[in-house]
C-alpha cells in the first residue's frame, strides 16, 4: 500500500515537473512576430510589465518581464512609457486574442532582453 | 478564456489592495517566496501525518504525533492561504478563468473535505492507539487520499503559470 502510494506520488511529481518545463506553453514559439509602434498604455507592474502597442495591423497587448527584472536590465518604466516607439519581438498567445509575449524589446535603438 | 470572469474577481483585481500588490516592487515576489516556504512546511507536516496514518513511523504513538504535525500543517496552510490570496488578487480576473487554478481549487476542497471526514469519522479510532498498533482502514484511506490530493494540489499550483 505504502509502496503504491509512493510510486503514484513520484509519477505525480514528475508529471508536475514536466508540465512546469513548458514555460512558454500558451505562446506559439513557431510563429514569432515583431510588433512595432507607439506605446498606447503602459503598466510597470507585477507579475509582468505589460504594454499595449499600436502596431501596423492592430493594437497588441505585449507581455514583458517582471518589473524587478526589467529594472535590472535597464528597462525602467520610462523606457516603456506611453508614446515611446517600441519594437517587440516575441510569440503570439494561443489563448488570448491580440496578445504576445516579448522575448526582447527595442526602444530608442537599445535592445532589452526580457528572458 | 475570452469569457468575462465573475464580477467579484474583477472587483478584487480592480481593488486598491490588488493595485498596491502589483505596484509594489517587493510585495508580489515576497508573497511568491512566502507561498513556497509555507508549502515546504506544509509538505513536511503532511508527510508525517500521512505516513503515520498509512502505518509508517510505527514505533510512535499515533495520537500525539498526529496532533503536533497537525498544528504545523494548519499554520502552514494559513500561510499558504494568505500568500495565495495576495498572488491571486493581483490577477484575479485572469486566474479565475484558468483551468488549472480551477482544478487546484477543487482539489483543495477535496483535501479539506478529507480532513473533515477524518476529524469527525476516523480520529476517534486512532487517538488511543499504542505504538505498533495496526492502523484502522479508515485512517489509512484518509492518509492515502491526503497524500494524493495534496501532491496533486502542489503540481497544479506549479502549473498555473503555464496555462
Amino acid at each position: 500500500m505504502l509502496r503504491a502510494v509512493i510510486g503514484f506520488t513520484t509519477i505525480a511529481l514528475l508529471t508536475g515537473v514536466a508540465l512546469a518545463h513548458h514555460g512558454w506553453g500558451s505562446y506559439d514559439a513557431a510563429k514569432p512576430v515583431t510588433v512595432a509602434g507607439p506605446v498606447v498604455t503602459s503598466k510597470f507592474e507585477n507579475p509582468h510589465a505589460t504594454v499595449t502597442v499600436r502596431g501596423s495591423d492592430k493594437v497588441w497587448t505585449v507581455i514583458l518581464a517582471p518589473p524587478s527584472r526589467m529594472s535590472s536590465r535597464g528597462a525602467s518604466d520610462k523606457v516603456i512609457a506611453v508614446g515611446n516607439n517600441i519594437s517587440a519581438y516575441g510569440y503570439p498567445s494561443t489563448v488570448e486574442k491580440d496578445e504576445m509575449r516579448a522575448e526582447r524589446i527595442t526602444v530608442d535603438g537599445k535592445t532589452y532582453e526580457m528572458r | 478564456m475570452h469569457d468575462q470572469a465573475p464580477a467579484i474577481f474583477i472587483a478584487l483585481e480592480q481593488s486598491e489592495f490588488a493595485a498596491a500588490i502589483r505596484q509594489s516592487t517587493w510585495l508580489y515576489p515576497l508573497a511568491n517566496v512566502g507561498h513556497i516556504v509555507s508549502l515546504v512546511f506544509f509538505a513536511g507536516a503532511v508527510a508525517v501525518l500521512d505516513i503515520r496514518l498509512l502505518g509508517g513511523l510505527a514505533a510512535t504513538e499515533p495520537g500525539p504525533l498526529l496532533a503536533r504535525a497537525r498544528t504545523v500543517a494548519v499554520a502552514a496552510l494559513a500561510g499558504m492561504a494568505a500568500t495565495g490570496f495576495i498572488l491571486f488578487s493581483a490577477e484575479a480576473s485572469h486566474l479565475a478563468r484558468n483551468p488549472v487554478l480551477q482544478l487546484k481549487a477543487g482539489l483543495i476542497a477535496a483535501g479539506l473535505l478529507n480532513v473533515a471526514l477524518y476529524e469527525f469519522g476516523a480520529k476517534w479510532a486512532v487517538e488511543g492507539l499504542k505504538p505498533g498498533a495496526v492502523m484502522p482502514a479508515r485512517a489509512r484511506i484518509a492518509g492515502a487520499v491526503s497524500l494524493v490530493t495534496w501532491v496533486a494540489v502542489a503540481a497544479c499550483g506549479r502549473s498555473i503559470a503555464y496555462f
